[in-house]
């Protein structure tokens, strides 16, 4: 599969949203990627960096066209900052604590709060004991813009289910684009590597925090680098990477 | 003798035609710690671009209830202009250029979309030649995609004057100081909508027509331009992430 750049001189084409000449294209702010006037499709679904001007779908960040059927499209691309969205799971670290709630920082435009409920088996009478600078492995269940960001520990029916209280280990920081390349299927290439000769615990938010933890410190800091440095590497040079690492650690 | 601008020729003094821009250059992602970086360089013009945010209002009274809250800082370093001099910041002309920046930003940003944040912009001239305020803008501009805050679109923006009755495209130091009009012109390309439009001369209104339809190819070209160096860099990242295999 090849990515390919959306052409200048191109033009939404009439006909199903499939066979627009956008999807999967590299599109920048300001271009026209849909025609909603010659498109024959009843609903349509606009994602992130997608905004709609009268019969236009005008892309409004760069990054790549997705598509999934039947009618979602949205432009997913590489950042720094997160802006959090509804069901992301993210990886924050307590900044405050008040009666009702925590406060804290998932690295967005302003800080989320996690009510003390939101914890598996949490009671008023047994209320977890996170300090400031606790990490916590969280999902959003509330994101808009004119409210701070509500975030929970358990999922629908309740269970931690992975969600919760990170002890130890390291949280290191790296673009969003890594990250969803790290939690999407089929499996990172240099975690697939990593995994094959060492074992480790990780937890990746999409938020662009990282957090890993393993038995002994050296692995931590190999497979920090590892994922670290494979950011602007290909599958094949990522595997590559992982096996000089860790040559590198048995040699010493 | 006034300086001559153009030869018999048709060529400038750097030896382009009247309607040639300079060279252009862009990179984006320079700044490890900023949001969104670029660097921007128009023959040798060079300027250095961070975006920071969006972030918490710092100033919680200047805090807007509907909308973002955009900054800009314009600066210019000592060693930019050839004779090295300490500028002090906030001086009235880095003041203007600054307002300029933010204003054109302004209207590309979708502000209500980042409502009680703040996004700060900076600037900084490395090399001065002409054309600063036009090769900031653009540098901000490429930087506000690489932040990945939502824009209507690409601002650019060229400069344009008109010297010995000709009209001149994308001014340089020499040229800029030959005491004709200078016209800076900043472009939403694909809205086909002028964000900026800056003279600090007179001009009769039939020169001007021509002059700022000059501005206006320029901005589009260097809208071009822009546009491929940030699907380029757009698709190194998505290359890099494994999402493409080859």
């Amino acid at each position: 599969m090849e990515v390919e750049t959306a052409q200048e001189d191109l033009k939404p084409a009439p006909g199903q949203l499939a066979s627009s000449p956008f999807i999967n294209k590299i599109v920048a702010p300001g271009d026209i990627v849909l025609d909603l006037a010659q498109l024959s499709i009843p609903t349509l679904r606009l994602g992130g960096g997608l905004r709609q001007d009268q019969d236009l779908v005008i892309a409004t960040k760069a990054g790549r066209l997705k598509y999934i059927k039947p009618n979602k499209i949205w432009v997913e691309g590489s950042q720094k900052r997160y802006i959090p969205s509804l069901e992301d799971v993210v990886i924050g670290f307590v900044v405050d604590r008040r009666s009702e709630s925590f406060t804290v920082d998932i690295g967005g435009p302003v800080h989320g709060s996690l009510s003390i409920f939101l914890f598996e088996g949490a009671t008023r009478r047994n209320i977890p004991n996170l300090q400031a600078g606790s990490v916590l492995y969280m999902r959003v269940v509330k994101a808009h813009r004119d409210m701070t960001p509500e975030l929970s520990c358990v999922d629908a029916t309740g269970k931690a289910s992975g969600f919760g209280h990170l002890k130890n280990g390291y949280v290191f920081q790296c673009s969003t684009g890594l990250a969803r390349a790290l939690l999407s299927r089929p499996t990172c290439p240099v975690l697939e590597a990593l995994g094959k000769s060492l074992s480790f615990e990780i937890a990746v938010g999409l938020n662009g925090r990282v957090w890993v933890n393993a038995a002994s410190v050296s692995t931590i800091i190999l497979v920090s680098n590892a994922i670290m440095n494979a950011e602007f590497l290909s599958a094949a040079q990522q595997q590559l990477m992982v096996q000089k690492l860790l040559q590198r650690v048995q040699e010493s | 003798m006034a300086l001559e601008f153009i030869s018999p020729e048709g060529l400038r003094l750097d030896g382009r035609r009247p309607a040639e821009i300079r060279q252009l250059r862009a990179n984006l992602g320079v700044i490890d710690k900023a949001d969104g970086s670029a660097t921007f360089e128009m023959g040798n013009t060079k300027v250095i671009a961070a975006v920071y945010g969006p972030h918490e209002v710092q100033n919680r009274s200047q805090q807007l209830l509907d909308q973002a809250l955009v900054k800009c800082e314009y600066s210019m370093a000592n060693f930019s202009t050839g004779d090295r001099r300490r500028k002090q910041k906030g001086d009235r002309r880095s003041v203007e250029i600054s307002l300029v920046i933010r204003q054109s930003m302004e209207a590309a940003i979708m502000t209500h979309l980042l409502p009680r944040t703040q996004i700060d912009i900076f600037v900084h001239v490395l090399q001065a030649d002409g054309g600063t305020r036009s090769a900031c803008i653009n540098a901000a501009s490429l930087a506000l995609a690489d932040a990945g805050i939502p824009m209507r679109d690409i601002v650019a923006s060229c400069a344009s004057g008109y010297l010995n009755n000709t009209p001149l495209l994308d001014l340089n130091y020499l040229e800029d100081s030959g005491g004709g009009p200078d016209v800076t012109i900043a472009l939403l390309p694909k809205l086909d909508k002028i964000t900026l439009l800056q003279m600090d001369a007179k001009l009769p209104l039939e020169m001007f027509e021509k002059v700022f339809e000059l501005g206006n190819k320029g901005c589009v070209a260097i809208a071009n331009y822009m546009r491929n160096v940030l699907l380029e860099n757009t698709k190194d990242l998505a290359f890099a992430r494994g999402v493409v295999k080859v």
